[in-house]
């Protein structure tokens, strides 16, 4: 029923944009006509990590291009803008019959969106992105606070976080106090989800976030999120996520960046019901949460900390194809951070696991982590 | 008969909210936003996203400043890519398509205004942050400020038809101040002797050009990039070469940052400098932050 009325929402909406949108005639200044806006990034990885040194171990030790992405974007014309970023990585598969790993190169769309403001107060978008579901599932890598996404976010939303071909509509809602929206997708259900992998290509899945962000001074804000999410999972079956989020940010009116603090945390929760065609079994719950901080202590550096716990109970192999392990890991991050300037960056970051056993059986593990990321092209957005 | 008149009052307070409306405004700093003061006087409400005391390339994109855009009629921006990197998420975020860039409630001063600071040759990030069009801070510039009034006061006039002639007076009169005032600081200026100054950030170019002042000399060794020892050593060279006796830093930048100058030349005059209205508590419009700049030339120590 969902399904159908955010469907019937969009063909309404698009069938009165069409109908009654006039377009804007004043021309574009500034912005060749040919040429949209390029820009790219590449993040260069050491690692060095007790799971790294296994010969079947998918994240290998040394040094890497964790990833490259190429954006392209531009006004389509009065109505819409186009962003498509493409992404390049390495893909590495282990094969169990000669004992090694094998690199391959993945190039693939990130995202690929059309976007529309023309009606007041409602973005839509359409294509393919990453979902509005709590705050560091938007993040693409190279502006992640740290080397990699938290435990909670790779386990229960995937390695590429969720990210599908779908619709979505953002309403700015009329509060004049503090910024408000409300945000609802619709997403394909075909994607790198395997949480949300159904056989039935009529099955997708219902987003919803709400993100309210509060100016407490100046120079303080707080921003507190709840997000939703449900679909369909290959077992015929359903999975729903929820989340929330709370970030409080410091940023200093004067005297540059010194002085800025982010203490943020968020939460996912995720229940799948697991069944087969003659059996149901108990739903496997996944839950987790990471809370972070980073301090600039001076206009170049920044410390930064985190701690993340994540939980899984009842995934049953036998019946779940994308089962994760029950077991629970804590996970304890320290990093400092240079910005050369706003086009590069250098992340040295040292983390401490204590998860399910490794190849060796031993549950706790030691990373070490050398990042550096470049910027070139279209100047990159100050997000907040 | 009691109805009647709740009617007529509840029809002339809508009618007289049209009527009387003030144009809501933003702008991307506090000296655009003195101008617009300066100019619509009570019939503007105007929201300037950057602060006085912070660094406009530096602003972030929060979305509180979304809320004030959704509802602005003009958003006017000093342009030359100073703020593309905050104002157009902001925008976009806004979800106003009213002052998208490149429509008519979008409007960008700083390549009306014949920038100084053009760059003749190809340039790439190598050079530091560059703005290859020109340079973006005119805003103490008393001349090309009151130009800028006029273009002002003219897109006041196209929004507001009914006050065209009110908001382009104030605008000539801004402008003849500022020409006048003009007058008054270039004598001052002259009498103090001083021909050559070093800067942290090219932000008082036009104010230098202006005036007739020498400032090709920054703090920094590219736009962008904190300055190093190497150039600090660079900077004592020529100093001394050129007889220069004035270091001004911008405000929002590290005061200490002329350390290695101060060692070398313990009589330098190392001063921080408010660049924009409201960088410091008594800068209230654009005429006392030139005045202050002036002053802070006229100081013997």
């Amino acid at each position: 029923m969902l399904k159908i009325m955010l469907f019937l929402n969009f063909f309404y909406f698009f069938y009165v944009f069409i109908a009654f949108a006039q377009p804007n005639n004043s021309p574009t200044i500034n912005q060749s006509l040919r040429t949209p806006n390029v820009s790219a990034n590449a993040l260069f990885l050491y690692r060095n990590t007790t799971s790294g040194k296994f010969s079947n171990s998918i994240e290998r030790n040394g040094l890497d291009i964790q990833e490259t992405e190429i954006a392209f974007y531009s006004d389509v014309d009065p109505y819409s803008s186009l962003n498509v970023i493409l992404s390049i990585a390495p893909e590495y598969e282990y094969d169990a019959t000669t004992d090694t790993v094998i690199q391959d190169w993945i190039i693939e769309p990130e995202e690929a969106f059309a976007l529309s403001n023309y009606f007041s107060g409602i973005t839509f978008k359409l294509g393919k992105f990453k979902a509005e579901f709590g705050k560091h599932n938007l993040l693409h890598s190279h502006a992640y606070p740290f080397v990699d996404a938290p435990i909670t976010n790779d386990q229960l939303l995937g390695g590429e976080g969720l990210n599908d071909v779908g619709a979505s509509a953002a309403i700015l809602l009329p509060f004049k106090s503090f910024y408000s929206e409300l945000t609802v997708q619709y997403l394909r259900g075909e994607g790198e989800n395997s949480e949300f992998s159904s056989k039935n290509s009529n099955d997708g899945i219902s987003v919803m976030h709400w993100k309210n962000l509060m100016d407490l001074s100046d120079s303080f804000t707080m921003e507190i999120g709840g997000s939703y999410a449900e679909g369909n999972n290959s077992m015929n079956a359903k999975t729903k996520l929820i989340g929330g989020d709370l970030t409080f940010k410091y940023i200093p009116l004067s005297g540059g960046k010194v002085g800025s603090l982010t203490l943020a945390g968020e939460f996912i929760g995720r229940n799948q019901e697991q069944k087969n065609l003659t059996t149901s079994y108990d739903d496997e719950n996944g839950k987790g949460f990471s809370i972070w901080a980073q301090y600039q202590f001076t206009e170049r550096w920044s410390l930064l900390t985190r701690y993340e716990s994540f939980e899984v109970k009842n995934s049953e192999a036998l019946v779940n194809e994308n089962a994760l392990i029950n077991d629970k890991t804590i996970k304890k991050s320290l990093a400092f951070n240079f910005n050369a300037t706003e086009f590069s960056s250098f992340k040295f970051e040292c983390d401490r696991l204590e998860g399910p056993p490794m190849n060796n059986g031993k549950r706790d593990e030691n990373r070490i982590f050398l990042q550096a990321n470049f910027t070139i092209g279209s100047h990159p957005v100050h997000s907040y | 008969m009691k109805s009647l008149l709740f009617f007529y009052s509840f029809v002339f307070l809508i009618y007289s909210n049209f009527l009387f409306a003030k144009i809501n405004l933003v702008t991307t700093t506090t000296d655009l936003a003195a101008i617009v003061i300066a100019i619509g006087k009570n019939n503007v409400e105007v929201m300037s996203i950057a602060k006085g005391t912070q660094d406009p390339h530096q602003v972030s994109a929060k979305p509180s400043f979304m809320i004030k855009l959704r509802d602005a009629q003009l958003v006017i921006a000093q342009g030359l890519e100073l703020e593309d990197a905050w104002i157009i998420p902001l925008i976009d975020g806004s979800r106003n398509p009213k002052i998208k860039k490149g429509t008519s409630g979008y409007l960008e001063l700083g390549s009306l205004l014949n920038p100084i600071d053009v760059a003749s040759t190809q340039v790439s990030r190598s050079n530091g942050d560059v703005h290859p069009n020109g340079n973006p801070h005119f805003q103490l510039d008393p001349i090309r400020l009151g130009q800028a009034a006029i273009i002002i006061g003219e897109r006041l006039g196209q929004i507001d038809p009914n006050l065209k002639d009110f908001y382009q007076q104030n605008a000539k009169k801004f402008q003849e101040e500022m020409s006048v005032k003009w007058n008054e600081w270039k004598k001052r200026l002259v009498a103090t002797g001083i021909k050559e100054i070093i800067t942290y950030h090219k932000t008082l170019n036009y104010f230098c050009t202006s005036f007739g002042i020498i400032c090709q000399l920054q703090l920094e060794p590219k736009p962008g990039i904190p300055p190093t020892i190497s150039h600090s050593l660079e900077l004592i060279k020529q100093i001394k070469d050129k007889k220069i006796h004035l270091v001004l830093i911008e405000n929002y930048f590290d005061r200490d940052s002329a350390g290695k100058i101060k060692e070398s030349i313990p009589d330098m005059r190392i001063s921080p400098v408010p660049v924009s209205v409201g960088g410091e508590a008594e800068i209230s419009d654009n005429f006392i932050l030139i005045e202050k700049i002036v002053q802070l030339f006229e100081m013997k120590k």
